[in-house]
């Protein structure tokens, strides 16, 4: 028999003025392999075409339908509903601004850190567009896919303690982005230019070590053994620099 | 040359931030190191009082006591400055915390949040602690066993073992995933022994407790 489903979903339009932050029930009826993604399709055509929330791919790639289930933030297209209890509870991330509903726009807090980290490769290289592409070893770009698996969903900016509390802090996402062109031999920066990045309590230092991005990670991207990595590293850094003389 | 502090206006790369959190992370680690001894030297009661009396008798002799207690005293003080930087103060970001954490039903956060309130009560009654003892040497187990059958020492004991030990034992935990030293395969295998090392120091503590309290004097 199937279940009853039912869905406690937050509700706010800020564009409205006569919104007000609530709670919302609505009850579905559960059908199998129901996922979160087609589950809240289901409400707004069935039930209330004013439910907001976000969604691209369906397939845990877009990262845009990243939202607070049952308290733990995550994806809504690759959560099923038979591995959550009957009563369900939805919210959207916090941390990012809320558009209405459950949709938020990571897009621009993801903007503004790519940029504050230079998230780019820095090369003075000149590009060849005849010339065949590098190689590098198999490894080698095998260790920097692995960090390059993230999609930008938000999950672990909103899990973080430190980021809940400091609009200023990077978040895991931004660390491990690091981390990944620390690895990446065309990217040219030294290792004062990462420091001068990350090595701050915007960056790692102000990683308290909660692991709630290592938890809720839906790629699981190894983001507690990176952020300990990059600790080690920057830390070294800075110890080094005391016995080098200014140059 | 001219005397301007260019540095309000254009702020020049720093390495203050990491040289803190190392600091941070060595004064943790030594009072862990400090407490874990402590617990087993003060325990050497239940062996015997002579053997605690011996003990205690060493590190006077030595002047360990004279001197490495203001030094505990003063790391603990440097470690909470250091700490400090973390801790949430304002009631905005107290509230951001906490709402965070019962939203989260996520160990390791309520970990933290156990960490930092116990750090205020470990402060202030650590203190007491050491000013008590530090200004009435030299330690022996009559004079411990007097003041715990005194009463309201025992209460406050009873408050001060296991805020001790939970804030080390998590920091414990929390320095080796931090720097990397647990890795996140060994991660869940490391937290279920910090737990039981904590809950045997607590243990230990009110077994040395109960000892004192029925000590004839």
């Amino acid at each position: 028999m199937s279940r009853q489903l039912k869905f406690n979903i937050f509700r706010y339009n800020p564009q409205d003025p006569a919104s007000v932050p609530h709670a919302d029930t609505f009850l579905l009826e559960e059908t199998p392999s129901l996922t979160l993604f087609i589950a809240l399709n289901k409400l707004r055509e069935e039930q209330d075409p004013s439910l907001m929330f976000d969604f691209a791919c369906r397939m845990a790639i877009c990262g845009s339908c990243g939202m607070v289930i049952n308290g733990r933030p995550g994806l809504a297209c690759r959560t099923l509903t038979s591995d959550l209890p009957a009563e369900i509870t939805l919210m959207p991330l916090p941390v990012f601004k809320l558009v209405g509903d459950l949709s938020v726009d990571t897009g621009t807090w993801f903007r503004a850190t790519n940029s504050k980290i230079e998230s780019w490769i820095h090369t003075d290289q000149e590009f060849d567009p005849g010339a065949a592409e590098e190689r590098m070893e198999n490894a080698l770009a095998e260790s920097i896919f692995e960090l390059e698996r993230c999609i930008e969903c938000g999950c672990c900016v909103a899990s973080c303690g430190t980021a809940n509390m400091r609009e200023d802090f990077v978040g895991a996402f931004a660390l491990n982005r690091m981390a990944r062109f620390i690895m990446d031999p065309r990217d040219k920066r030294k290792d004062a230019d990462y420091f001068e990045v990350v090595g701050t309590d915007q960056g790692i230092f102000g990683c308290m070590g909660l692991l709630a991005c290592e938890d809720v990670c839906p790629r699981s991207i190894p983001l507690q053994d990176q952020l300990g990595l990059l600790r080690r590293k920057m830390g070294f850094i800075a110890l080094k620099s005391i016995f080098k003389r200014k140059g | 040359m001219a005397s301007i502090d260019t540095a309000i206006y254009v702020k020049p790369p720093s390495r203050a931030s990491a040289y803190l959190d190392w600091l941070q992370m060595l004064t943790g680690a030594g009072l862990i190191a400090f407490m874990w001894s402590h617990m087993v030297l003060v325990a050497s009661v239940n062996l015997g009082v002579n053997v605690m009396n011996t003990i205690a008798h060493f590190f006077e002799a030595t002047y360990m006591a004279q001197v490495g207690g203001p030094l505990i005293g003063a790391t603990m003080l440097f470690h909470f400055i250091l700490a400090a930087r973390k801790i949430p103060f304002t009631t905005g970001e107290q509230g951001s915390i906490w709402r965070h954490a019962k939203m989260l039903h996520h160990q390791d956060t309520w970990m933290w949040v156990v960490q930092a309130v116990t750090a205020m009560i470990i402060l202030i009654m650590g203190s007491v602690h050491l000013w008590t003892v530090l200004t009435d040497l030299p330690i022996t187990a009559a004079k411990s066993a007097a003041r715990i059958q005194g009463g309201f020492w025992m209460l406050f004991y009873l408050i001060l073992l296991p805020m001790v030990e939970l804030h080390v034992g998590i920091g414990f935990y929390r320095i080796g995933v931090k720097w990397g030293f647990v890795k996140a395969d060994g991660r869940k295998k490391f937290k279920r022994s910090e737990n039981i090392l904590t809950a045997i120091m607590i243990f230990i503590g009110l077994v040395t407790i109960i000892r004192f309290a029925t000590l004839a004097i």
